[in-house]
């Protein structure tokens, strides 16, 4: 084994992760206010708002990532005439693809807070959204903390994809650099650390925040 | 008739295919207490709940100071007139036992953080919880979580208070400080809905008892009346058997 292949790459690799790092932060970025939205949606009583939430929600949970970023990338080209670009398609395509996952998270942190505490707030002259926004998403949200954390490092892992319309992140560099050296073994075991010392990091972040949601 | 304050006409509420209350006619006037009571599953609460609409009714309506519920469509603000406590207290477990008062005057009646935070320690010092107000609900005793959420609904300086079995998830100890923060709002005139088996509470300060059964009211008399002679014997029954407990 050689080593060394990989500092003499290292600026080559760590620009990769940087990219993995700046789409998986965007894409949660974008998604997460989306999906509470959304998650609000999928539980109202008006089926006009509740079943568009629905439908939604289902399509891209019964499709794989990678076809939703296809959609963006070769479909919506041919339908409108002009290029997503592959940053731009690959953006697309997670946002709506993770913003429906995290959607049913955040609808069963919102189902875990009691009925009665809607209506408390109801009762006492706030409005539908008003009690949403300051009684159950906070709330809510406590609860589903680990869910979340886990959720994000999916999206971490799901960058990978970003290979398959050239871009690129973390994999796809180290792909790159394993076509030039020669050296697969080394490469991929150095990518296999990297990639779970984020999800071991994320892991242990979730444990902490659990332990504090059971104390207070 | 000038203080009429509630006026429910030929109410019928469904949930689904149950019908949960059956054609309700009753009023409510400023000033008075009135206590509901009936076995369970009468609809003690369905009724209540309709008052502020936070049930759906599909017949009748329910009038407060004249204004149709069925019709109104700023509902929120109609609530904001009327407190409402619950059996579990239903205190927002993330905030303090301060932001838990003020956040419907702020947000809901928009007054000044300031006035709101200043009227929340005047009725802190009323229900006597002035020393947990900064602390979180969970740190709270029952007793003194109940008289929190009373003084979230004063809060909102309602005309009508309800009260769904405030006391029933207390032990025993705590029941009598809940009940004594009540009995000091009956003095003073608020008017008062309260639905509860406390037959000690309902003797000594309501003004009249509503006696329900099976989605109807069954008999509506004084309640000195009510515990002397009741006519019904549903009514008798209902007494014999709460009042050997007590
Ligand atoms: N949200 C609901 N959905 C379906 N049925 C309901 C709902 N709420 C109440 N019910 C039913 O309606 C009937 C009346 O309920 P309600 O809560 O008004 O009774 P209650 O007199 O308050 O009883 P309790 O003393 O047990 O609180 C009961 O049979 C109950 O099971
Ligand atoms: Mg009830």
């Amino acid at each position: 084994m050689d080593w060394n292949v990989i500092i003499v790459n290292l600026p080559f690799l760590m620009k990769g992760l940087w990219m993995s790092i700046k789409l998986a932060v965007l894409v949660i970025c974008f998604a997460f206010p989306i999906a509470c939205v959304m998650a609000v949606g999928r539980i109202s009583n008006r089926l006009w708002i509740r079943y568009p939430s629905a439908i939604f929600v289902n399509i891209m949970r019964s499709n794989p990532l990678i076809l939703i970023v296809f959609w963006f990338f070769f479909l919506v080209p041919i339908l409108t005439g002009r290029p997503v670009g592959d940053f731009a398609s690959v953006m697309i395509g997670f946002v709506v693809f993770f913003a429906a996952y995290f959607t049913e998270i955040i609808r069963s942190g919102i189902q875990s807070v009691g009925r009665n505490q809607i209506q408390a707030g109801l009762s006492t002259g706030l409005s539908y959204f008003q009690t949403m926004r300051m009684i159950v998403l906070p709330q809510a949200l406590r609860n589903m903390i680990p869910a979340l954390i886990t959720e994000c490092v999916i999206v971490f892992q799901g960058t990978t994809i970003a290979y398959v319309v050239g871009l690129r992140e973390f994999l796809n560099s180290t792909f790159l650099v394993t076509e030039r050296t020669l050296r697969p073994a080394e490469l991929y075991i150095f990518a296999a650390i990297v990639y779970f010392i984020v999800c071991f990091a994320g892991s242990l972040l979730a444990r902490q925040l659990e332990k504090r949601k059971v104390i207070t | 008739m000038s203080n009429l304050l509630v006026d429910v006409r030929e109410l019928n509420l469904w949930y689904g295919k149950y019908k949960a209350l059956d054609n309700i006619n009753t009023s409510f006037t400023a000033g008075k207490c009135v206590v509901i009571c009936g076995p369970s599953g009468s609809g003690k609460s369905s009724l209540l709940r309709c008052v502020n609409r936070l049930e759906e009714f599909q017949e009748g309506d329910v009038l407060f100071e004249g204004q149709s519920l069925r019709e109104c469509t700023n509902i929120a603000s109609l609530r904001s007139e009327i407190g409402m406590v619950f059996q579990h207290f239903e205190l927002y477990p993330h905030m303090s036992i301060l932001d838990n008062i003020t956040l419907a005057p702020r947000y809901a009646k928009k007054k000044s953080k300031p006035d709101a935070e200043a009227h929340a320690y005047v009725l802190m010092e009323r229900v006597g919880i002035t020393d947990q107000a900064l602390k979180y609900p969970a740190e709270l005793s029952g007793g003194q979580q109940q008289r929190a959420a009373i003084a979230r609904a004063l809060a909102l300086e309602p005309k009508l208070m309800l009260f769904d079995e405030p006391t029933s998830a207390l032990d025993p100890e705590m029941i009598v400080e809940v009940l004594r923060v009540m009995r000091d709002l009956a003095m003073e005139g608020m008017a008062m809905l309260v639905v509860t088996h406390e037959m000690g509470f309902a003797r000594e300060v309501s003004d009249e008892i509503i006696f329900m059964d099976e989605g109807k009211i069954i008999e509506r008399k004084n309640t000195e009346d009510f515990f002397s002679n009741p006519n019904s014997k549903r009514v008798q029954d209902f007494l014999d058997r709460i009042l050997v407990k007590i």
